[in-house]
C-alpha cells in the first residue's frame, strides 16, 4: 500500500477517515476475539486460561463467549483434552 | 417506537436489526435500515429501490466493502484475516447480544415521522423511512446508494410516483 494513501489512524488527517477506521477495527476486533476464544476453547483451554491471557476475569470471558460457542456447537463442542491445566 | 408504523415498515425496521447482526454492526445503522427495507421486499420504498436496480445482495456487498476499505486504509486485509482465522471467524454478532439503534438510525426514524407529518399522512410507511434515510446526507446509507450509482433525487422522484398509486 502506498504510504500516501494510508489513513493515519493515530494521526491528524481527515477525522472522518480516522474515526471510520476505528469503527472498522472495533468490528474486526470483536470478530477476531470471538474466533480466537473459540479456537482456544476447542483446543482444550479452560476459561480461566483464556481469561488470563486476555487479561480479563474468567466471569467476563465466559459471559461474553460461552453462549456463542454453545450455539455454534449444539451438544458438546469437539474439545481436545486439557492443555495441561 | 412503532407508533403509527404500517406492518411493512415495522417489519423492515425489525429486519434491519437482523441485517446489522449478520454484518457485525454493533449498532443498527442507517444503512441497516436501508437493508431492512430491501430484505422485506414489501412496500413502496422497496419497489422504488428495486425499480432503480438496487438489490439486497449488492447493498450488502457495498456495506461489506466499506468495512474492508476502511481496514485496508490502515493496512489491514480483511480477506487475509478471514483466510487465516478459519471457520471460527465470522462478523456475525451473537444472538444474545442486544443491538441498539445508532444515533444516525434514530435520526432517520425521527425524520421519517417528520416526513409523515409533512405529507399529511396518518401512517408511517416504508416510504417515510426511506425519505428519512435520504435526508441523512452524511449517512452511510446515502454513500452506499451513491456508490451503487443511484441518485437520491431520482429515488425520491420514483418514490413519489409510486406513492401516487399505493401507500405503505
Amino acid at each position: 500500500m502506498d504510504q500516501n494513501t494510508r489513513t493515519q489512524v493515530g494521526g491528524t488527517g481527515d477525522p472522518r477517515d480516522g474515526l471510520e477506521a476505528v469503527v472498522a477495527l472495533r468490528r474486526l476486533l470483536e470478530a477476531l476475539e470471538a474466533a480466537q476464544v473459540e479456537n482456544a476453547f476447542i483446543a482444550g483451554w479452560s476459561w480461566a486460561q483464556i481469561a488470563e491471557v486476555l487479561g480479563v476475569s474468567k466471569q467476563a470471558v465466559h459471559k461474553k463467549h460461552a453462549r456463542r460457542i454453545k450455539d455454534r456447537y449444539p451438544g458438546e463442542p469437539p474439545r481436545r483434552k486439557g492443555r495441561g491445566a | 417506537m412503532f407508533n403509527r408504523f404500517t406492518d411493512k415498515s415495522r417489519k423492515s425496521v425489525q429486519a434491519a436489526f437482523e441485517e446489522a447482526r449478520m454484518l457485525g454492526h454493533d449498532s443498527v445503522g442507517d444503512e441497516d435500515l436501508l437493508l431492512g427495507i430491501l430484505r422485506v421486499e414489501e412496500g413502496v420504498a422497496a419497489e422504488a429501490l428495486s425499480s432503480l436496480g438496487v438489490t439486497l445482495e449488492d447493498a450488502r456487498e457495498e456495506s461489506e466493502e466499506m468495512l474492508s476499505d476502511a481496514l485496508s486504509s490502515i493496512g489491514i486485509s480483511l480477506e487475509e484475516i478471514r483466510r487465516e482465522a478459519g471457520d471460527a471467524f465470522e462478523m456475525r454478532i451473537p444472538t444474545h447480544r442486544r443491538l441498539p439503534l445508532s444515533p444516525r438510525a434514530k435520526n432517520v426514524l425521527v425524520g421519517a415521522r417528520k416526513e409523515m407529518r409533512r405529507l399529511g399522512d396518518n401512517y408511517l410507511g416504508t416510504e417515510h423511512v426511506l425519505l428519512g434515510i435520504l435526508s441523512n446526507e452524511d449517512g452511510t446509507a446515502v454513500s452506499i446508494l451513491v456508490s451503487m450509482g443511484v441518485s437520491t433525487e431520482a429515488l425520491e422522484d420514483r418514490l413519489f410516483k409510486l406513492r401516487g398509486r399505493a401507500a405503505g
